[in-house]
């Protein structure tokens, strides 16, 4: 797999004299084989809550990888991070409201 | 990547001149009242609007894509984030926010209903599994596209971002196709669904996948945009911030399909 050199400066304020490889096209590869994976799963025989734990935590990890190499918050300060968890804890409180109140619903289940 | 060590004071760039913004906001604004007032001031407002969009794009065409770091100084050792890239950061936290909510809440449904879609029951995963490649694809040509031009590479620029272009546009066209299908051939509706399935799978389909469609939708006129402007040769070594903003929105969109196929598709 080869990688792709950039230089690590910053947008519009020209180039640094130090550069870094950064592994695009390996992650390229990762995405796609785990994607692969996602497609068969089912050929793992799994039990069904395995298979959708497995699948959550295959998506998370492709996921990981895009925001952190292609998005390049890796190489980012590390306060930038606080802007998306920070949403993403606001919207869990929701989220976690929403599908908690799927038991407690008056007859449980829509007509 | 937009680290930067000290201020930039030439970094103003046109926007903040630029009445353009303004006039576009201003028809943004017009619109929204329109849609509770009157047909024609929504039209007025749309025109307004484009208007401005197309105004802000033509000056921006013309200028370099500086990056503006403000006019605070950063003490030693200290890095600085864009203007721009901050304001992005911060528009894809709302979009967290608002494609959670979206998925959070057809999970919320589902959990609720027996008779839900099995996955490849009704949608065709094979044809999805083939667009998430795509995708996937089009992601690594968008940073490959940004490090063209971070090293002053202006035909693998040219190359790489076009290719994005045209991954996006067969993305929409094979979702276009699936809709299609589904809708006029499986009876996938709005309202119902085949096989005594529960009619919320059809809606939640097409709310989860739509949302994300039109983003990426939004993303490709982004992306035709970026890509005119450096067939013009309007991004170089030292200004190319937009080309890295368009493919954090890129690669954020990117990021919402992995999640909404597992879920749609595969769960």
């Amino acid at each position: 797999m080869s990688e792709t050199a950039v230089a690590t400066h910053a947008a519009g304020e020209g180039p640094s004299e130090h550069t870094t490889k950064r592994p695009y096209v390996v992650v390229f590869a990762i995405l796609a084989v785990v994607t692969l994976v996602e497609l068969n799963v089912g050929v793992f025989g799994l039990p069904r809550n395995l298979q959708i734990g497995t699948l959550i935590i295959l998506a998370t990890v492709k996921a990981c990888l895009v925001v952190a190499y292609y998005m390049h918050l890796r190489y980012e300060p590390r306060w930038l991070l606080l802007i998306p968890l920070g949403g993403l804890a606001l919207v869990t409180v929701l989220v976690v409201a929403l599908v908690g109140t799927a038991g407690v619903v008056p007859g449980g289940s829509h007509p | 990547m937009a680290d930067a060590h000290g201020p930039s004071h030439d970094g103003a760039s046109a926007h903040h001149g630029s009445k353009w913004p303004f006039v576009a906001g201003t028809g943004a604004a017009v619109a929204y009242a329109g849609l509770v007032m009157s047909p024609t001031i929504l039209g007025l407002g749309l025109i307004v609007f484009v208007a401005g969009v197309a105004g802000w794009l033509r000056d921006d065409l013309r200028s370099p894509s500086k990056a503006s770091f403000g006019t605070l100084v950063a003490h030693p050792g200290q890095v600085k984030v864009s203007a721009r890239k901050l304001a992005t950061w911060m528009f894809l936290a709302t979009e967290i926010m608002f494609f959670s909510a979206v998925i959070g809440a057809s999970w919320a449904l589902r959990t609720r209903s027996a008779t839900w879609g099995e996955p490849g029951e009704v949608l065709n995963v094979p044809l999805t599994g083939l667009n998430t490649f795509i995708l996937i694809c089009s992601s690594l040509t968008m940073v490959e596209a940004l490090a063209a031009i971070e090293r002053g590479d202006q035909g693998k620029l040219r190359v790489f971002i076009t290719a994005t272009f045209l991954l996006g546009v067969v993305f929409l066209s094979i979702q276009g196709y699936e809709y299609t299908k589904l809708f006029f051939e499986e009876g996938l509706r709005f309202t119902s669904a085949p096989d005594g399935i529960d009619p919320l799978y059809g809606a939640t389909f097409y709310i989860q996948t739509g949302v994300h469609g039109s983003h990426v939708t939004g993303g490709v006129l982004a992306m035709a945009y970026a890509t005119i402007k450096s067939w013009k040769g309007g991004f170089t070594k030292e200004h190319h911030e937009a080309v890295e903003l368009i493919g954090l929105y890129w690669h954020f969109v990117d990021v919402v399909w992995i999640f909404l196929f597992t879920i749609v598709y595969l769960i």
